[in-house]
């Protein structure tokens, strides 16, 4: 159950059950969806606020009650059943609580990946590009006949990518290429299984 | 093969028997060749026992001539006539150019390898350590419930730089990208090496 605190219970319900009806809310809950993805946008309320004839804080308020349940009840990945016991205690109509429920079920997954991009976010894997070289010379060295691999490897954090270049030499490209599969092969042990089925 | 006016200067002073016997001559070619190949035994030879009474500036002239003339030699590939064809214009005597590429050819390899890690070159792979993980939860987001890796490439990078390990995440998909072209880029060179 997501426990929403009193305090947001009575703005919630003060909100939206006084002031305005269903269409209205129904509005306010696209706006609500709408500030999660694109951000916040104080213009808005002081329009809504303006159409009603309320003050905007009546607005804001119900608009941000709406925000933090849709937010809580997705970073929790709550059940249906869950979310709809949450959402009995504020008390709306049968039709309202449907809306708010098919509102949390269409938008939970994009809702969750917003949530994800506040974590912290170590350089992770792009893309890698290789080039097979051999070495003929140096300044130092004439006459040579060495193999290299030329890697260039994409890496992305945060949203901004760069990228490594980076080389190595037959016998180590085999041995990587054998510790690497050795950690794929890891995800596969019954170990691993174990823990990924239990662990929900 | 071309060696500076000091080099040659220096192997003529070698050459001649009046400074170095030929025992002399053969310990200061050894420890010449040594020092190149160990840098640790660098200047050794100047503390050698039986090098001690030598003039010290005649020492350093000729050590120095023996290792310009071995690495020049290493960097051209040169043969052991175009050797001995130098040390005879330098008035070596037929005994002296024996233990000279005597030496040379004994040490060839080693200061071939030394000359090829000169230079520049990007991070040099060496080995890569792998962690595997399962994300539960964060701060913001519960049941996330995924497995993640954690790779770490180390790499060098010759004396110049300090090494600077590349570390990254990625799930299990993007790992086997990644081995997939590595895989493709072992193969290509296996058929490369067929040519």
């Amino acid at each position: 159950m997501v426990q929403i605190s009193r305090h947001l219970e009575e703005e919630i319900t003060v909100c939206l059950m006084n002031h305005f009806c269903g269409s209205v809310i129904g509005e306010f809950c696209r706006i609500a969806v709408e500030f999660l993805k694109k951000g916040l946008n104080p213009k808005i309320f002081e329009g809504a606020a303006r159409k009603l004839s309320v003050s905007t804080e009546t607005v804001q308020h119900g608009i941000e009650g709406l925000m933090y349940l849709l937010t809580e009840s997705s970073k929790m990945m709550i059940s249906e059943v869950d979310f709809q016991d949450s959402v009995l205690v504020l008390g709306f109509p049968e039709d309202l609580n449907k809306l708010l429920l098919q509102l949390y079920l269409d938008n939970r997954k994009e809702i969750r990946s917003i949530l994800n991009e506040l974590a912290p976010d170590f350089p992770h894997y792009h893309n890698l590009e290789w080039r097979l070289d051999v070495q003929l010379a140096s300044r130092a060295l004439r006459q040579q006949i060495k193999p290299l691999l030329t890697l260039k490897l994409h890496l992305e954090q945060n949203g901004r990518r760069n990228a490594n270049v980076l080389q190595t030499d037959p016998a180590t490209l085999l041995h990587l290429i054998r510790k690497l599969e050795q950690a794929l092969g890891e995800m596969k042990t019954n170990h691993c299984r174990r823990i990924v089925r239990n662990i929900k | 093969m071309e060696l500076p006016e000091y080099t040659l200067k220096g192997l003529q002073l070698l050459a001649d028997p009046s400074h170095f016997s030929n025992k002399t001559f053969h310990i200061l070619v050894e420890a010449a060749f040594e020092s190149l190949i160990n840098p640790q035994t660098d200047g050794a030879v100047f503390g050698h026992a039986e090098l001690g009474n030598l003039d010290l500036t005649l020492l350093k002239q000729c050590h120095v001539a023996i290792a310009t003339c071995v690495l020049e030699a290493g960097k051209q590939n040169a043969d052991i006539s175009t050797i001995s064809t130098l040390l005879e214009d330098c008035r070596f005597g037929g005994e002296r150019i024996d233990i000279f590429c005597a030496a040379y050819q004994k040490y060839k390899d080693k200061v071939e390898t030394l000359l090829g890690s000169l230079g520049r070159f990007p991070s040099h792979i060496i080995d890569a350590s792998w962690r595997l993980e399962y994300h539960i939860r964060n701060n913001h987001l519960h049941k996330i419930n995924q497995a993640a890796y954690l790779l770490t490439l180390n790499v060098e990078n010759g004396e110049s730089r300090p090494a600077q390990d590349v570390t990254f995440s990625c799930t299990m998909e993007q790992l086997q990208d990644l081995l997939g072209k590595l895989k493709d880029a072992a193969k290509s060179m296996e058929k490369a090496s067929q040519i």
